[in-house]
């Protein structure tokens, strides 16, 4: 009787024991596999290691360091066991299969692709108190909204550069161009040609392609791939004659116009009373952004982004005071009349959406040949995920760049999901100008980021003036900048007296 | 903030009971829930010697320092500002002739900035009682310094001021402060009676509800000519809106902060009139009407009038399911009929009581140097924060004759008076709002 109870008791104290050798060796693993040092081993990227050392989680007043695994692990419990083990996996397959030169660091480190790899249990593990003392009133009015809607915000939402710092690159006072001659006249246009503008006071110039009048069909036919019904019905539009950028407003144009502009006026009222008292020989400008609204990509020839329609529409307004003509922003049927240039069919290049595009069995295992839509605009494909310089893009029939692609564009137009139905009941329609009221504005054309089946030349889309100030801390929100928006930009057109 | 953010917060009495307040379960779950009694003192306890700063000495303030001198043993008002002298004066008469108590001339300080040298005199406790105008920079600058606070309510007249009020508080909450805010109601004991029953279920779900602050007319001062324009609003204070926020604000956050309390969250929206008949000088209404409306589509109709000769009424009313009550000391069930009542202490004659054993406007300090006392920190301040902002919601919408949405007001960039505080003229629009349009 008593040998069993101490074999009994032997038993239970050599499983314990092993439990607890268990549960140690545990521990070790998971605070070797913790360790800086251990990241790297497989996450070859020195230029996220360096970046790391120069952002606040390193350099700081206080002298403590913040490391890998504090922010890309979630902070306890299963959940981090469990993020460690398929982060794991997939690290030694990408490690084993993949050249880390090939990556897209610039792609990686932008908001979408971070919030899948930092945490929010994590920096709230440590950042408890979100009103810690010296907290600006802008960090105020910002955590007080997150507050009220903390399922709405990522803390990276605000604060993506305090993990890698990253050097602003986009000085808006562009060195390349200031060596060049300053403008001292608008171009002087006296004939229905194509024209290059000089913006007085500045040293840009932009292209502008006469666009000669005509009609066409705009939308796009039930048998047509990836139609969408607001794109129909199918309407003839009379288009009279204009002039178009040949490009998207880039950031050299938009910059001269912040650069003289730049004022106060952070509510439409208080722009519109500025601009009265000055006889509207001058346009305020918008306040200084928030952010970084060049995307650290480069500014120059790039098109500008991120401004709002209604700093758009101010750009113009200026403009047309700069340079003595009426330039504004296309109507969608402007728009849509230039991209076709005559074409009928889904681009105004060769081919159809299901040839290029990577949604689709066949497509997305053996890949598409895109060397015609590729030579054509700047998308997903070819992007990089951020805008390119166009001057590599082939024009459109009508000289027009990037129609379809690069950033999608501004129109003037409310949109309205059943316009062209509306249009289809009169008996003629000449350059029409969309609802009279609304909320969000037409965008056309796709971007950068859009698959192949999104640059269809019919496609419509909107502007989404809430979601896309998000994460804008200010009360109340900016009118010139979105917050949350990098892939829409505008073009302009200018009217024939 | 959403709604669920400070359920916990909401139902506190904002003594330091309300961290023992969410025992057992809610009653969606067809369980009940119950409340610990709040075992409330009839005097703070004894400690080392606390000093108050009074800034803001008028009637209310000088009557805030009395009632926290009441509050136990050891407790001193140290210092005292004012942007006048005279009132400095009559509030160190009143508390020699009340308390036998002189706050030194050294101590007394004057000017708009008299409230950095009340912080700085090394004090324990602020007493703010300004006009609401100034709370908000007064409240930041207190929590800076590390000061617990006792402030008079509303904190704040417009939305800036009232989000500062709430980053304040947050910060006032992680320093371990002690903040009260004058919301008495939370603090008298038929009340808090009141709302255990009904937070335990006796009247079922609340339905809807209703508040009212209708009353006389208040005061108001004829301009002298030695005065600046400055100096005579800040006299007349209780009739211009970028001081005292209007009576729905200043006066009526009151009842409006009750109906949170025990509906346990705050309105969506609001939509309300209001006009002007018989105020005498400064720019307000002396009417207000408002519709509040709740996420879960409970409607709760607010009313206020500052006009003599009328019916008067300063209540609240809320409706449940299986009863109603007044929410001050008697339960009726579907038909009216009383079930419950709060027992009030007798009388010296031994007759039935209709008093509270302890005045609120004591009770509070009580509560508050209690909490400072025995280190258990509360901070009312975000929840009065809160039942300012839906009273400010409820003016914007009786101004303006439109809809105003809770997120509205939460991002709404309103700052109502002067940049800058000069005993000069002051650089404001001085119209009485007229909503709508047409003749």
């Amino acid at each position: 009787m008593k040998k069993k109870w101490s074999k009994l008791l032997n038993l239970y104290l050599a499983s314990f024991a092993l439990g607890m050798i268990f549960l140690v060796l545990i521990n070790y693993m998971m605070n070797v596999t913790s360790t800086n040092e251990f990241c790297e081993s497989c996450h070859v990227h020195p230029q996220a290691t360096q970046s790391w050392k120069l952002g606040s989680h390193v350099y700081n007043p206080s002298g403590v360091m913040v490391n890998c695994v504090d922010c890309h692990l979630p902070p306890s419990g299963i959940e981090r066991f469990s993020a460690k083990v398929s982060t794991g996996l997939r690290d030694a397959y990408g490690y084993i299969f993949k050249d880390s030169s090939d990556f897209n660091w610039v792609e990686k480190s932008s908001r979408e692709f971070a919030k899948h790899h930092v945490y929010k249990a994590a920096c709230l593990r440590c950042h408890q108190n979100l009103f810690p003392p010296q907290l600006s009133k802008k960090g105020e009015d910002a955590h007080l909204y997150y507050d009220q809607k903390p399922d709405e915000l990522r803390c990276i939402n605000c604060h993506l550069e305090s993990g890698h710092y990253h050097e602003a690159k986009d000085d808006i006072i562009d060195k390349r161009i200031s060596n060049m001659e300053i403008y001292t006249s608008a171009a002087i246009v006296d004939s229905f040609t194509n024209f290059s503008e000089t913006i007085p006071g500045s040293r840009v110039d932009f292209k502008m392609i006469a666009i000669p009048g005509g009609t066409f069909k705009i939308g796009s036919s039930v048998n047509d791939e990836f139609f969408s019904k607001n794109e129909s019905p199918q309407v003839e539009i009379k288009i009279n004659k204009f002039w178009m950028g040949q490009i998207e407003v880039t950031w050299d144009e938009y910059s001269a116009f912040i650069r003289v502009t730049g004022k106060e006026g952070r509510t439409e009222d208080q722009v519109e009373k500025i601009n009265k008292k000055n006889n509207i020989d001058a346009i305020t400008g918008p306040t200084p952004f928030y952010g970084n609204p060049g995307q650290g990509w480069g500014k120059g020839k790039r098109p500008a982004i991120t401004m709002t329609h209604y700093g758009a529409q101010k750009y113009c307004e200026w403009l047309s005071i700069k340079t003595g003509k009426t330039y504004r922003l296309p109507t969608e049927a402007e728009w849509e009349y230039a991209c076709r240039a005559n074409s009928e069919g889904a681009y105004f290049f060769e081919g159809e959406p299901s040839d290029y595009t990577s949604i689709g069995f066949w497509n997305s295992i053996f890949g598409a040949d895109t060397s015609v839509i590729s030579s054509y605009v700047i998308y997903k494909e070819n992007s990089k995920n951020k805008t390119a310089i166009p001057d590599a893009i082939n024009d459109n029939p009508f000289g027009l760049k990037n129609m379809l692609g690069n950033v999608r564009e501004f129109c003037s137009d409310y949109f309205s999901d059943d316009i062209y139905n509306k249009y289809s009941k009169e008996t003629e329609i000449i350059n029409p100008t969309g609802p009279a009221s609304g909320k969000d504005f037409v965008i056309r054309g796709g971007s950068f980021k859009s698959d192949a089946s999104e640059l269809r030349i019919a496609k419509r889309e909107y502007s989404k003036e809430d979601a896309w100030r998000l994460t804008d801390p200010q009360i109340p929100k900016s009118i010139w900048w979105y917050s949350d928006c990098n892939d829409v930009g505008f073009r302009v057109v200018c009217e024939t007296n | 903030m959403s709604n669920e953010f400070n359920r916990r917060k909401f139902i506190g009495v904002g003594t330091v009971a309300a961290a023992g307040l969410m025992i057992g379960c809610n009653s969606k779950g067809g369980k009940t829930r119950s409340m610990e009694s709040i075992n409330f003192l009839d005097q703070a306890p004894d400690g080392k010697e606390l000093k108050a700063g009074l800034i803001g000495c008028g009637g209310r303030g000088t009557g805030a320092a009395i009632n926290f001198l009441d509050a136990g043993p050891n407790l001193k008002i140290h210092a005292l500002g004012d942007v006048f002298q005279d009132r400095i004066d009559s509030c160190n008469k009143r508390l020699n002739e009340q308390k036998e108590v002189t706050v030194p001339k050294e101590n007394c300080f004057t000017g708009f900035d008299a409230f950095e040298k009340v912080i700085d005199s090394g004090v324990d406790i602020i007493i703010l009682a300004t006009p609401p105008h100034f709370r908000p920079e007064h409240f930041a600058a207190a929590i800076e310094a590390r000061k617990n606070v006792f402030m008079e309510k509303p904190v704040a007249v417009d939305p800036v001021g009232a989000r500062s009020i709430i980053a304040s508080s947050k910060k006032a909450e992680a320093l371990g402060l002690v903040v009260g805010t004058g919301t008495q109601r939370r603090h008298q004991r038929d009340y808090v009676a009141t709302f255990k029953e009904i937070y335990e279920g006796k009247i079922g779900e609340l339905v809807s509800a209703n508040c009212y602050w209708n009353g006389s007319q208040l005061w108001y001062r004829t301009p002298k000519k030695k005065w600046s324009e400055m100096e005579y609003m800040i006299r007349d204070w209780v009739n211009w809106a970028w001081l005292s926020g209007d009576h729905i604000v200043e006066q009526h956050v009151h009842n409006i902060d009750v109906i949170n309390w025990f509906t346990e969250k705050h309105p969506t929206k609001a939509v309300g009139f209001g006009s002007r008949q018989r105020r005498i000088t400064g720019d307000q209404f002396d009417n207000f009407s408002v519709d509040f409306v709740y996420d879960n589509g409970m409607h709760v109709h607010s009313m206020c009038r500052q006009i003599d000769g009328c019916v008067n009424n300063v209540s609240e009313f809320v409706m449940g399911t299986e009863g109603s009550s007044n929410c001050r000391n008697e339960i009726y069930d579907s038909k009216n009929n009383v079930v419950w009542k709060y027992k009030y202490p007798p009388k010296e004659d031994g007759s039935e009581g209709e008093r509270v054993k302890v005045s609120p406007y004591v009770q509070e300090h009580i509560d508050l140097v209690k909490a400072i006392r025995e280190n258990k920190p509360y901070v009312e301040a975000e929840n009065t924060a809160i039942s300012t902002m839906c009273a400010i919601m409820g003016r914007m919408s009786s101004y303006t004759g439109k809809e105003v949405t809770w997120d509205e007001v939460m991002n709404s960039d309103l700052k109502l008076g002067p940049d800058k505080y000069a005993l000069s003229k002051v650089d404001i629009p001085k119209s009485i709002p007229e909503p709508g349009e047409g003749k």
